[in-house]
């Protein structure tokens, strides 16, 4: 009879929340004592160890969630690297040019840089990358659209067309990592769906990495482990801290029990960021371990369906933003942790401090709720909240909002779904339930794409848009500002479109993500340094390991 | 001969029982929500990129022809490819069932020897304080699930003790031996390997200790009470009077026959491991078939959920066969009929 | 219930009708007797004390329970993570609710929900597996074992997610669900019980006197397979709480705010060891139910039991 539990405490791969900001100044840990049983014989490889939620896919057209594009990062090398101020630098390209049109991106390589193999970067590389990203069509490739054209007129120059100017292709190339060519054609296997291209290296990437990037892959367990190495011949060597890691594991788990007794045991360096607040705080307290802390480009949002009774109307949306009790709510993640301004998360270039925001005011609550259709009928429309039951933290702030809803006399029910079935229901009209509660990260530090992605209408039908807004005058105004090049003309179209969103008050805008990792104080690692892009926090080169 | 007959007779059975099964399964696969390619590729993927894998796994064909495609792969062992590791299913549970079996194999060795000794010990002295002690201590095992005494388990001796190492099958910096059996501590041992030996088995004592602990108390429990029954029978009075020793009394005439349930239970509670060990495979890091189904269950990665259960039907299947065999065994009188009214 | 062998043994012609006088006799005797055994091992009134206990406790929560709006919607995250005091003798969870006024009303719908699936599994799993076991060998025993195998296959939780997909998420459906998955488990140990005591001699001599497949079924080999049986229901109340919650994390079962234990005990797991008294007092209140039961049903077995001593 041995009928246990599946009570999950996996993280949400889907729900990937981001990175550090630029802004905050986060302690680095001091350095104290090592910790019991730490001790390494000097001769030996240094060994960084962090945990990740699995699985972990290193192929550059697939991998696209937090242990992905920390991967990514440290393998492969891109035309441009994304800088802390939310800028891009740049990298493998010594310059670009741009046509007058907007339409014609023109890029030189630096030269001398090598793949793992030896062989050195070309070009023609960096077509075969994007020929391959857009075949293929998974992972990142959804970010860098609208490109007709890829050539390779010599060694050294790639020339991009693009359909129509757009304001994000060229932050978009972050997420385009040069593969070896020679290698993966080498390593193809002639059957596939791609046509002449076979499987396109598919499955050997899945566990080897064809990059020129500061580390390799030298093992792989599928669902246990990734073991790589630094690459001493990475053309950019002199960037490696004097104590970089000779060597990094991935390890697949976040069992908080288990994640503990490694740190405590010293078999675990920097811990996932999908521990509990309070899984953190019992981190704390261990000697030597610092938990860090910073900003991410993700949000908690309380997606409210409007287009069925009662939130279909507008105040009674505002009634329940108006009674739900966002400082209580904030109470209960890590200190530090700000409720929203706005629609989108704070850390994104183009957001708008100033915006209309909610607070809790139940007699605003009260006057808006009498306007509402349904004011006298509320029993007859109890709405329902779902949570997803991978992620166990958030029934506590649904349990919050039958509460306070219970206040105004709006019956709440709370219901926790798996997530595939929060996928499911919120791909059509008819099944999407009043309330779905989701955190949701921006791919870009852009507050145009995270606006897109919540309110356009072509996400209406996917988990990122419960909302059903399908309002074609919207739906113009953020095309028309993502399609626009000048960044301030850009950012100043988002103030617009926020202020437009919040009168609408579609959704509860509950609080910005923090990023939580416990760290030993061997380890130099400072979050601040880096780009908030997703998987760059991690970027492996920085971190220095004492032992 | 008997035996040969009745063993042809079941596994010809049990193809028909496989049948029913990748039907089933084929249907319950298929009810669970969500699509398989927009999960696998997530909600930013470009429909036509989904459209593609729709095309490729015949998502779009009727459930029947889909079942024909996947039945005529699965007869020539090609179960297609998974979603979650994107590489061949088969490839897959040949690489993750040896350690569910090595885990699920100690685990249930441990439960069968611990279980049935304290069941005889409770018999023997029943409605002492012996008996009540073991009785409580099986009532709090019964009760509490597997994965709360992984976790207590890793705090005692991962953590407070630091005896036992807390993930993985092997310490970093421990070479893998050669795999023949794809049992760790087999092959080390095959390998001549004695350290690699040791180290592997501290890594499976805290997950089989966990797994074993429930299935331990529930076989001590029915022990106790078949073999408290059977004690007072005719039999053993009998056995007694006519001054068998009591070692022989107990051993032959009581224990044996009295294993018959607890040997129903066992070979149960021993398939069942395979699809129940999840949450200990996940806490301990345990590269584990359980923990592969489970993902697959939770992301709806079709070909991996039909071959992982096709995997425990079979494990189910040969496990009942043993146990009707062995049960036979237990008790003589039992014929494994082969043939009758046929 | 009488082994026929021992009947056998007397002079005067045995008609049917005498023979069930004679069981008669003998059943009120051994229900004496048993009673009397009964009442005089502590542990078995030990054991009908708390499951009245937790019984009444399930029944009158409402009036018992310090906190009865902690069963209801609720936060009060001032006071959350409190380890157990005077005010809150069993501690209170993440939302700052009451563990103890929660595990009082958890005990209503676990005994309910182990009640109900009990009496649903119980007789039809046993049913299977007795007609499987005495037709052993036959087309019958088969297709029913076949089955079986095919149920006992399916890994419980896709079955749970399979029907949380099909059905409405209520009490009643995630019942049905349990006990579904449930059921083969009894006909796998009847019919390996059966299947030996078909051969024993008061089955064959009660076959030599014609008596009806029926009266075999049940008067011959059931009580035989009482002990056993008993045990393992008894052990099942646990179980049956428990995987309760394995439901309620699909979305079939009953939701939060409604306290059950297990999903009581599941959830507080992540809190181990720092704040132990979220899941250790809901897994104590099973251990009691279970315990209660147990001693009950050990009591009630030598009840019905009563003549083999």
């Amino acid at each position: 009879m041995n009928k246990r539990l599946p009570f999950l405490a996996l993280a949400v791969l889907w729900i990937a929340a981001c990175a550090p900001a630029p802004t905050e100044v986060v302690p680095t840990p001091g350095k104290g004592e090592t910790p019991v049983g730490a001790e390494t014989p000097s001769a030996e490889p240094s060994l960084l160890r962090i945990t990740f939620a699995w699985p972990l896919y290193v192929d550059p057209a697939v991998g696209s969630d937090y242990v992905g594009s920390t991967a990514l990062a440290n393998l492969y090398d891109t035309l441009i690297f994304p800088n802390a101020e939310g800028g891009m630098d740049l990298y493998l390209a010594e310059s670009w040019d741009v046509s007058d049109d907007g339409l014609t991106y023109t890029f030189h390589l630096r030269s001398g840089a090598t793949f793992h193999d030896g062989s050195e970067v070309l070009a023609s590389d960096v077509v075969y990358s994007y020929n391959r990203l857009h075949t293929i069509g998974e992972g990142y490739a959804y970010l860098i659209s609208g490109v007709t054209d890829v050539s390779a007129p010599d060694d050294t120059t790639v020339v991009f067309t693009l359909e129509q100017p757009s304001g994000l292709f060229v932050p978009s190339l972050v997420r385009l990592y040069i593969v070896n060519e020679d290698l993966v054609r080498a390593n193809t296997n002639a059957e596939g769906p791609y046509g002449d291209e076979g499987d396109y290296g598919k499955e050997w990437l899945l566990t080897h990495d064809a990059g020129s990037g500061p580390y390799t892959v030298i093992e792989f367990r599928l669902e246990e482990y990734a073991l790589l190495e630094k690459f001493e011949g990475w053309w950019n060597a002199a960037a490696f801290a004097s104590n970089a890691a000779d060597q990094v594991k991935f390890i697949g788990t976040t069992e908080a029990v288990t994640v503990r007794t490694l740190i405590s045991t010293g078999e675990l360096e920097i811990s996932d960021q999908w521990q509990s607040v309070e899984a953190f705080q019992a981190l704390d307290k261990i000697d030597g371990v610092e938990i860090m802390v910073f900003p991410t480009m993700s949000s908690f949002y309380y997606m409210v369906n409007n287009r069925i009774p009662p939130t279909d109307d507008v105040h009674c949306r505002r009634a329940m933003s108006w009674a739900f009790d966002y400082q209580a709510a904030v109470a209960l993640e890590w200190p530090g942790t700000q409720q929203m301004v706005g629609p989108v998360p704070a850390t994104l270039g183009g957001h708008d401090p100033n915006v209309f925001t909610f607070h809790r005011d139940l007699d605003q609550a009260r006057a808006e709720l009498a306007q509402c259709a349904y004011a006298d009928e509320l029993d007859k429309y109890p709405v329902q909240i779902d949570w997803v039951s991978e992620v166990p933290a958030e029934e506590k702030f649904a349990l919050l909002f039958q509460a306070n809803m219970a206040e105004i006399g709006i019956p709440v029910e709370v219901v926790s779904v798996p997530w595939l079935t929060v996928v499911e229901n919120t791909a059509k009209q008819e099944t999407s339930p009043h309330i779905v509660t989701i955190y949701v990260s921006s791919a870009l530090p852009e507050a145009g794409l995270m606006i897109k992605d919540r309110y356009h209408s072509s996400t209406a039908p996917t988990w990122q848009q419960n909302e059903w807004l399908l309002d074609p005058e919207l739906d113009a105004a953020i095309e028309d500002a993502l399609a626009t090049v000048d960044e301030e003309a850009r950012f100043a179209k988002y103030l617009d479109l926020q202020a437009t969103i919040m009168d609408m008050a579609p959704s509860l805008f509950l609080y910005d993500q923090l990023e939580q990792h416990a760290v030993v104080d061997y380890v130099d690692w400072t979050p601040e340094a880096n780009s908030a892009v997703m998987g760059y926090q991690l970027f492996l080169p920085w971190i220095g390991v004492n032992r | 001969m008997r035996l040969l007959a009745f063993l042809a007779r079941r596994i010809y059975q049990s193809i028909f029982v496989l049948l029913g099964l990748s039907v089933l399964i084929f249907i319950i696969a298929r009810i669970l929500p969500g699509d398989p390619a927009r999960t696998a590729l997530g909600a930013r993927a470009p429909q036509w990129v989904v459209e593609r894998l729709r095309e490729d796994m015949h998502l779009n064909d009727p459930v029947p022809v889909q079942y024909v495609y996947w039945l005529r792969g699965a007869l020539g062992g090609d179960f297609g490819i998974s979603l979650v590791t994107r590489r061949d299913v088969a490839n897959d549970i040949i690489e993750f069932f040896p350690a569910s079996f090595e885990l699920v194999l100690l685990a249930g060795i441990i439960s069968g020897v611990a279980g049935i000794g304290l069941g005889t010990l409770s018999a023997r002295h029943k409605d002492t304080w012996v008996d009540n002690v073991v009785r409580i201590l099986s009532y709090m095992g019964v009760v509490t699930p597997a994965f709360v005494f992984a976790i207590i388990l890793l705090l005692i001796f991962g953590l407070a003790l630091g005896w036992l190492p807390a993930i993985g099958r092997l310490s970093d910096g421990i070479p893998a031996p050669p795999t023949v059996t794809g049992l760790m501590t087999v092959d080390a041992l095959l390998a001549g390997q004695l350290a690699t030996f040791w180290d592997a088995l501290k890594h499976l004592i805290m997950p089989a200790v966990a797994l074993a602990l429930g299935a331990l108390s529930q076989e001590a429990r029915i022990t106790r009470a078949t073999m408290a029954d059977n004690l007072s029978k005719d039999y053993i009075a009998t056995a007694r009077s006519l001054g068998i020793p009591e070692r022989i009394v107990m051993g032959r005439f009581l224990l044996k026959p009295s294993l018959i349930p607890t040997v129903s239970i066992l070979g149960l509670d021993f398939a069942g491991s395979f699809s129940n060990a999840f949450l200990v495979e996940l806490i301990f890091n345990w590269p584990g078939l359980s923990r592969y189904g489970m993902n697959a269950m939770l992301r709806k990665d079709l070909n991996a959920i039909s071959a992982v259960i096709l995997v425990l039907g079979v494990i189910f299947i040969t496990v009942n066969i043993v146990v009707d065999l062995v049960v036979g065994g237990l008790d003589p009188r039992i014929r494994l009929r082969a043939a009758r009214s046929e | 219930m009488a082994k026929q062998g021992k009947v056998e043994k007397l002079a005067p012609p045995i008609t049917r009708q005498y023979v069930r006088e004679l069981q008669r006799q003998n059943r009120m005797e051994n229900l004496g007797r048993g009673w009397y055994k009964f009442s005089r091992n502590p542990l078995s009134i030990l054991g009908a004390a708390m499951v009245l206990l937790v019984t009444l406790l399930a029944i009158f929560a409402p009036w018992v329970a310090p906190h009865p709006d902690h069963a209801e919607p609720f936060t009060d995250f001032g006071h959350a993570h409190l380890p157990p005091s005077l005010e809150y003798p069993f501690g209170t969870d993440e939302i700052g609710r009451d563990i103890l006024s929660r595990v009082i009303f958890g005990f209503r719908l676990s005994l309910w929900m182990g009640v109900v699936v009990l009496a649903l599994v119980v007789p039809v799993g046993v049913l299977l597996g007795l007609i499987a076991g005495y037709a052993q060998g036959t087309r019958v025993d088969t297709i029913i074992m076949r089955l079986t195998d095919v149920f006992l296959a399916v890994p419980p939780l896709i079955l749970a997610l399979a029907i949380a997909s099909v059905l409405k998420p209520n009490l009643t459906n995630s019942m049905v669900a349990v006990s579904l998955m449930w059921w083969p488990w009894y006909t796998r140990l009847v019919y390996g019980l059966a299947s030996t005591l078909r051969n024993e001699f008061f089955v064959s001599s009660a076959e030599t006197m014609g008596a009806s497949t029926a009266h075999i079924l049940f008067r011959e080999l059931l009580p035989n397979m009482i002990s056993p049986i008993f045990t393992k229901m008894s052990l099942d109340m646990g179980w049956v709480i428990i995987i309760g919650s394995m439901l309620s994390f699909v979305g079939l079962g009953v939701q939060e705010p409604t306290p059950a234990l297990g999903t009581m005990v599941a959830k507080g797991a992540r809190f181990l060891p720092d704040q132990w008294w979220v899941s250790i007092f809901p897994a104590l209140a099973i251990v009691a139910v279970v315990l209660g039961f147990n001693l009950l049903g050990d009591g009630l077995r030598d009840l019905f039991a009563g003549e083999e001593v």
